[in-house]
């Protein structure tokens, strides 16, 4: 699995998921899932509805801890370390469904991506490049983020999750109820953030878009994975043609 | 989980019948109708009984507040919130008589001792209310909303037992130290220290809590978690501290209203926290419950129209019919106005 000349995809792997089983309740969401991401890279999620992405991205960050298996970040286990430390270790998300403060300005839900960081300059600064990614945002900032429209509403969240200054991003579903200009946008985006040097693990309906942008993917069915593969080669994939892209 | 987060948290119009809207209307003339001629019958009992509700609705705020803060943060009626706040009372008889030796007539040395007991009773509450989140409303977390509801009132009843048992069922008297000459008299109004103090201690305490929510780290953090818990931890924040922390503030606030309530009352007995807890709460619902602002304008709206009620000359219903008007308010605000004077609209309808 090398990288397919894509992205700037290093060696060293900066997460490492191994044979993790997660439960929402008494359902067995995820039934050993092993997966990893390399530094630098673009690493994306494919799957139906129900497949256990969003369940993924919620073990990694903490919500929804694993009952079996490890995580690694940077070579240390952050299985059981609690949400609010993970993000100071690197991870930062934009969650499904964006989950932004919605009675907060968009200057307030940025500031809220920088809560674990002291450095007020710095903070400034990053806010400011936040604002040339999404001029939109620069526009709306004194607006409170949930009387917004979906697309700015996830240019805010991408936004706040920058502003955590993130080693490796999660992003749910970033393209999900966009219009297609907004979809070209985002992935513009998201391939400019990552040549900054920003690792992504991406969870995608839009699996083109998707598999485009990614240097590798996995396809995951009900809990498990069933496919890995760079993805110039998922894309040329019969199953994933079929499955996922809309070929018949 | 998917559904569209703009859509659910963008005002709705919702167009109220103008039926409805014309009898709120009516209702609200008549009110002022009533007022004004109550002031033109007696102009000096209405200047007077008007002193005397703000100073009640100042004490039913910091109480209110006390109910906003936690709803705001975990959406659950702290039912318990009222029974902290007589322990409140009977803590500060602890403190103020048994440790400090606090009596009537000590002169000025009765301000030092005052304020140490305002902070020792502040700091006890407010331990008392964080560790009964920790015990009986954090390991119901993720349980349905209806579990830490009926928890609540279970505390509330095993407070009021902890208070009967600890000072037994009757009045127990506080020192009476607050001065009772007069701060003015005009016309026949007199307004007295012991109410003024009342209102100038809980000034202060309202804005320190204002700029603790809106400017420090900690309100930013107790804002982010009333609004999306998860989204709150991803960001770095704490969320269980950050629950902690809210009911600490909660206590600290009943705490104060205890203490300024028993020396300003000079009574307390076990069960007071349970009716002014329920007007409190009223209080809270009718300016918006979960905004802050909200839960003073509701605090003293109420403690007006209890006190113009209660002492008004003029066909006014008197004090037997007291918590029936404040609860009629409560029912009319939930049918008419369930966002209350000053709050949001949320999708939640409340």
């Amino acid at each position: 699995m090398s990288a397919n000349g894509n992205g700037a995809a290093g060696g060293v792997p900066i997460l490492e998921i191994s044979d993790i089983h997660t439960y929402y309740g008494s359902i067995h969401a995820l039934k050993g899932i092993s997966l990893e991401v390399r530094e630098g890279e673009i690493v994306t999620l494919l799957g139906a509805n129900g497949a256990g992405k969003t369940t993924t991205l919620r073990s990694i960050n903490g919500l929804n801890r694993p009952r079996q298996g490890t995580i690694r970040f940077q070579g240390r286990e952050i299985t059981t370390t609690a949400a609010h430390d993970i993000v100071k270790r690197g991870i930062a998300q934009s969650p499904e469904g964006r989950r932004l403060f919605p009675r907060m300005s968009v200057t307030e839900n940025l500031e809220m991506g920088a809560f674990q960081r002291n450095d007020k300059s710095e903070i400034r600064s990053d806010m400011e490049r936040v604002f040339e990614l999404f001029p939109r945002l620069q526009e709306r900032r004194h607006q409170k983020a949930g009387t917004m429209s979906g697309g700015e509403q996830q240019m805010c969240a991408i936004g706040r999750a920058l502003m955590a200054r993130p080693k490796l991003l999660l992003l749910d579903e970033p393209s999900l109820g966009l219009a297609p200009i907004f979809v070209e946008r985002i992935f513009d985006i998201i391939r400019q953030i990552n040549e900054q040097g920003t690792s992504i693990l991406l969870v995608e309906q839009n699996a083109l878009m998707a598999l485009d942008a990614a240097d590798r993917g996995y396809v995951l069915e009900t809990g498990r994975i069933v496919l890995a593969d760079n993805a110039a080669a998922l894309k040329t994939n019969e199953e994933v043609r079929k499955t996922y892209l809309g070929e018949s | 989980m998917a559904a569209d987060a703009s859509a659910s948290t963008l005002p709705t119009r919702f167009k109220r019948p103008t039926f409805i809207g014309g009898l709120g209307g009516i209702f609200v003339i008549l009110l002022v109708v009533l007022l004004v001629k109550e002031a033109t019958v007696s102009p000096s009992q209405f200047a007077q009984t008007t002193l005397i509700g703000v100073t009640n609705g100042a004490v039913y705020a910091l109480i209110a507040l006390g109910y906003t803060l936690v709803y705001g943060i975990l959406e659950l009626i702290n039912f318990a919130h009222g029974d902290v706040f007589m322990l409140a009372g009977m803590f500060t008889i602890t403190f103020g008589t048994h440790f400090f030796g606090l009596h009537h007539g000590q002169g000025p040395v009765t301000v030092l001792i005052v304020f140490a007991t305002l902070v020792l009773t502040m700091l006890t509450c407010g331990s008392i209310n964080a560790a009964i989140e920790f015990v009986a409303y954090r390991p119901l977390r993720g349980a349905p909303r209806l579990a830490p509801l009926i928890t609540a009132i279970g505390v509330s009843f095993i407070i009021q037992d902890v208070g009967l048992a600890w000072k037994g069922p009757n009045y127990v008297t506080a020192p009476d130290v607050f001065p009772h000459s007069n701060v003015f008299s005009v016309g026949g109004v007199n307004y007295q220290w012991n109410h003024l103090i009342v209102v100038i201690l809980t000034v202060p305490v309202l804005l320190a809590l204002l700029w603790l929510v809106q400017r420090t780290r900690q309100g930013k953090a107790m804002r982010a978690t009333s609004q999306d818990k998860d989204a709150a931890a991803i960001m770095g924040i704490n969320v269980n501290r950050t629950i902690s922390f809210t009911f600490l503030i909660a206590g600290a606030l009943a705490g104060a209203a205890g203490t300024l309530y028993s020396l300003w009352a000079t009574t307390v007995r076990f069960d007071q926290g349970f009716q002014l807890g329920l007007i409190a709460f009223t209080a809270a619902v009718l300016g918006g419950i979960g905004n802050l602002p909200g839960a003073v304008l509701g605090a003293v709206t109420i403690g007006l129209i209890q006190s113009w009620n209660e002492g008004l000359p003029w066909h006014m219903p008197g004090s037997d019919w007291t918590q029936s008007i404040v609860f009629s308010i409560l029912i009319m605000i939930l049918v008419f106005r369930p966002e209350g004077l000053l709050g949001e609209k949320t999708p939640e309808g409340g």
